[in-house]
């Protein structure tokens, strides 16, 4: 368990217990990992640090509404398909060769979830992003694909995962998840972290910034998260700012500095007000 | 660590509303055969990880893995059979109930749900005060909201149209584009049941009567109104006033801030029936087939009865459907027999309770044309 953690710290991955303790067992028991949490909290970079650690592909599944199982899993290449008959139409096989060779290999399409299954080389990480903006009926078919890691194409027959692949699904909670997919998977919840947690990633992500900068900017972004505002700024915004900064050349958050660079973690006029009105407060 | 001792603690969880399966319970012995089971924060770490399912369930989850690690499994077993607990769970397990309760009462000192004052014409200017309301329960019933509407949105009706990437194959489109290729079929264009929209209207009594209702109902119509276009909503004591702009603001907080600066006669009197010919005035034009107006008051109306019924009925020819949401409804002895209510009877189609969560979510299903 150390020693994953060790290994996300060397992608610059700062894991604390809980998710090194949880990537384990998703490994150890075979089960897939749902990690839920505001956004920009670092879910999906778990899956990322996960893959470049353990040197294997990542295979990514982007969830949408409307997303259903001819984009998640196959589709079969219809217009090569069309193109290859039009070209064989003048050859001497028959009808059942032609349509054998039209429903080979070559002409389906792989999605991620049948990417995934049919990886030969090691076991891929499998990131299913933000399951919750998925429809229920896609969930109830993910379901099916994460228990026996096994699809069935009509045309061609059941495909077994070679190896599992490691799967991680990341949710906002902007919809409930159902009972049997939170039951199938292993929990994890992160937070925003801590002012010292914060600091750390700020300075291993960007080990440019000035010692005392990077303190004060991490402070600011603490309280900035308590003053109730509609977008709660994550991580990723600390760090955006943290570059911005960097590349501004900045050695302290003046008014203009910070004027300047506001914008990298409030996306929002009202918030930008709420957060003025409260530094005044304070000052 | 026994395994007996895992199967007290996953039983103790479930006793706490945690749902723990027997396959969750295998897992976790299985999870303590690869770690180090001496090793206090691993153990929590990865029987949290196994055993709860959501971030609500950490507390429940923290409080009895403490009296787990002690090792004291007869204290455990004594403390999910003891009454208290178990009736703190319930209480808390009932949660919008619960809230109510404990809303109407710091509201008005004593007083029963039901027993509402009648109505009266007093035009009070009182600002309402929003703060103290459970934020859990907010989320609720927004996710609500939100469910609702996209049942709404997602109602396909008969007709087609074409879209980029689908299932069912546009075959009029698909010859047109073959003509580019020389009359061979090599892109294929695809047509999806077009989305039946219904469009809402949202009529809220917020007088005096129904104060303990219209917060919670006005997160409701909160939740409508972000979440689907076309919804207009309209709040009523003695007078009617459009509230759709107020509403479109991106935290309930904020609207909220707004409505009590802009709306008058908070919690004052009720005229039910001059407020729905003043909306009849302004707004029947827009009412069609496909709008259904939900109406949220419970019917004590100081007004005349002929008016209503003459507002109602105009409505009625116009609108797809008219529910009638009233949360005296959600208790068993009460029966419709105000003036206001009698008169509004025939004109309505679908006459629900609308006092708690689960009410609401029975609406579901009238809501779709």
């Amino acid at each position: 368990m150390r020693h994953i953690q060790q290994m996300l710290e060397r992608q610059v991955y700062i894991a604390d217990a809980g998710i090194a303790t949880a990537l384990y067992l998703s490994m150890a028991l075979g089960k897939p990992l749902l990690v839920e949490g505001p956004a920009g909290v670092g879910k999906t970079e778990i899956a990322k640090a996960l893959a470049n650690a353990l040197d294997t592909k990542l295979i990514r599944l982007q969830c949408y509404e409307g997303l259903d199982a001819t984009t998640a899993l196959y589709e079969w290449n219809y217009p090569k398909q069309l193109l290859h008959l039009k070209l064989e139409e003048s050859s001497p096989a028959s009808e059942a060769e032609k349509e054998a060779a039209i429903f080979g290999e070559a002409f389906l399409l792989k999605r991620p979830l049948l990417q995934a299954i049919t990886e030969h080389d090691r076991a891929p990480v499998l990131l299913i992003d933000e399951i919750d903006r998925s429809d229920e009926e896609f969930e109830a078919f993910l379901l099916e694909v994460l228990s026996d890691f096994q699809v069935t194409i009509p045309e061609i027959g059941t495909i077994k995962a070679t190896h599992r692949p490691h799967v991680v699904l990341t949710s906002n909670r902007s919809r409930d998840l159902s009972d049997a997919l939170r039951r199938r998977c292993l929990y994890h919840w992160i937070d925003y972290p801590s002012l010292d947690k914060e600091l750390e990633i700020v300075r291993a992500k960007v080990p440019a910034i000035d010692k005392v900068l990077s303190q004060r900017l991490t402070r600011v972004m603490q309280a900035t998260r308590t003053m109730g505002l509609s977008k709660i700024p994550g991580v990723a915004e600390t760090l955006d700012w943290a570059n911005a900064l960097v590349a501004l050349q900045a050695t302290e958050l003046n008014d203009e500095i910070m004027a300047e660079t506001i914008g990298c973690f409030l996306k929002d006029e009202a918030d930008i007000a709420t957060f003025k009105s409260a530094q005044i407060a304070t000052d | 660590m026994e395994i007996e001792s895992v199967v007290t603690f996953c039983r103790a969880l479930r006793e706490r509303g945690l749902s723990v399966t027997p396959a969750e319970v295998v897992t976790a012995a299985t999870v303590l055969q690869v770690i180090d089971t001496s090793d206090r924060d691993e153990v929590f770490l990865s029987l949290r990880s196994v055993l709860t399912t959501s971030v609500d369930d950490f507390p429940v989850f923290e409080e009895l893995f403490e009296t787990f690690w002690n090792r004291s499994p007869r204290k455990l077993v004594e403390r999910d059979s003891g009454t208290t607990l178990r009736a703190r769970n319930i209480s808390q397990a009932k949660g919008l109930a619960f809230f109510l309760e404990h809303w109407s009462a710091s509201v008005r000192a004593g007083a029963e749900p039901v027993k509402v004052p009648g109505a009266s014409d007093t035009d009070s200017r009182a600002q309402k005060d929003f703060t103290d309301f459970s934020h859990e329960e907010l989320e609720q019933i927004s996710q609500l909201a939100r469910r609702i509407v996209k049942r709404l949105a997602s109602k396909p009706s008969r007709r087609w149209q074409p879209v980029a990437r689908g299932h069912r194959v546009n075959l009029r489109r698909s010859l047109r584009l073959s003509l580019k290729t020389g009359g061979e079929l090599i892109d294929l264009a695809y047509r999806r049941r077009r989305a039946k929209r219904t469009k809402l209207v949202v009529i809220c009594d917020v007088s005096g009567s129904m104060d303990m209702y219209s917060r919670l109902l006005l997160q409701f119509v909160y939740g409508l109104q972000n979440s689907f276009a076309k919804v207009e909503s309209f709040v009523f004591a003695t007078t009617l006033s459009r509230i759709t702009g107020e509403l479109k603001n991106k935290t309930y907080r904020r609207a909220l801030d707004r409505l009590a600066s802009n709306v008058q006669g908070w919690s004052g009197g009720t005229r039910i029936g001059a407020s729905l010919a003043n909306f009849n005035a302004q707004w029947l034009r827009r009412i069609d087939k496909r709008t259904v107006i939900i109406i949220l008051s419970d019917g004590w109306d100081t007004g005349e009865p002929k008016q209503l019924t003459h507002a109602l009925s105009k409505l009625k020819e116009r609108a797809g459907r008219v529910v009638w949401l009233n949360p005296l409804l959600g208790n068993s002895t009460y029966q419709p027999l105000t003036r206001g209510m009698q008169a509004a009877l025939p004109f309505i189609n679908v006459f629900a309770p609308a006092h708690d969560l689960a009410s609401l979510r029975a609406l579901e299903p009238h809501l779709v044309l």
